[in-house]
């Protein structure tokens, strides 16, 4: 009775058949989230003492009815703070001029790197996003975000 | 003997048949491969290839983060997720410290007790994950809260436009 040789070489073209049909489903039915954040440094205990050196920083106040009000506070040789305000478009914030303001100060004003925001309660999370998002694109380093009733 | 390693060119291979052309005139004027007929180089480099691109599509992105089941806000200048933090989530009206649900009075002491909790008393980071629809009124108690907790740093998630 002859031996059965046990030995053999492993067929590989299926497995790469099967392993390339594997990656091009798994490819093509990935969902591919790639989260980002946008980070906010609070003030916090000691850090609002120091009012005397208050860097120059524009505030944000949305109001419920979708008006903006900019508030420019702390500017170098300039007691006053300098107040602007942005009607609502469409029942919602008017967003072409409110980046023009924005731009406009961050032109005049090369050292406002500081932006806070004061949200009412009604405002929508998109919109305060929204607003944090311009503000770091113009370059804001310092972008803080208000609680309510301050 | 027969179980030689030396012999093992002589034993009946399919994958070796299968790279053959005509094989029985071939048998007879001689073995000939044809290394062409399988190019298992170019399959090669083709998976190496894709698994490069899996790697770095999904290393780019950071740290890999829970994310909560919210349709979270949308912005174009976010930051990648680059160090571990704490995650807060608000879902269906409730908040969730690290998958813990927490009641919003609790907010402060939990966030605290992490803070207390965490290696040498570093300052350690807030992530808040919470969908775009909802009012900041629902989310002031977490900035509220972290205020008294003594975070400095908050991370609002965000995802990029598609």
């Amino acid at each position: 009775m002859a031996k059965k040789e046990l030995n053999f070489e492993l067929n590989i073209l299926p497995i790469l058949d099967i392993l390339s049909v594997l990656i091009c489903f798994l490819l093509l039915t990935a969902v591919w989230v790639q989260m980002g954040t946008l980070d906010t440094k609070q003030a916090i205990g000691d850090n609002t003492a120091t009012a005397s050196s208050n860097p120059p920083s524009v505030w944000v106040s949305i109001q419920e009815n979708g008006n903006v009000q900019l508030s420019l506070r702390d500017l170098p040789h300039q007691k006053k703070s300098v107040e602007t305000q942005i009607l609502k478009k469409n029942s919602q914030i008017n967003w072409d001029q409110l980046v023009a303001q924005l731009n406009q100060f961050k032109t005049q004003w090369p050292d406002l790197k500081t932006g806070i925001i004061q949200p009412s309660a009604g405002t929508s999370y998109q919109d305060v996003i929204k607003i944090m998002d311009q503000l770091k694109q113009l370059k804001f380093e310092g972008v803080g975000l208000s609680p309510l009733g301050t | 003997m027969k179980t030689s390693f030396l012999n093992q060119n002589q034993r009946r291979s399919p994958l070796l048949e299968a790279q053959k052309l005509n094989q029985k005139s071939v048998k007879k004027v001689g073995v000939k491969e044809l290394a062409q007929v399988l190019p298992l180089t170019s399959l090669i480099d083709a998976f190496s290839i894709i698994v490069i691109y899996l790697l770095i599509g999904t290393q780019s992105g950071g740290l890999e983060t829970p994310l909560a089941k919210v349709n979270l806000p949308i912005a174009t200048n976010s930051a990648t997720v680059e160090s571990q933090s704490a995650i807060l989530k608000f879902e269906k009206n409730k908040y969730y410290l690290n998958d813990e649900l927490v009641d919003a009075r609790n907010l402060a002491s939990k966030l605290s007790q992490l803070k207390n909790q965490s290696q040498n008393k570093q300052p350690i980071e807030l992530m808040i994950q919470a969908d775009q629809r909802i009012q900041y009124a629902q989310l002031d108690p977490v900035i509220k809260a972290g205020a008294l907790a003594g975070i400095e740093k908050l991370k609002f998630a965000v995802l990029p436009p598609r």
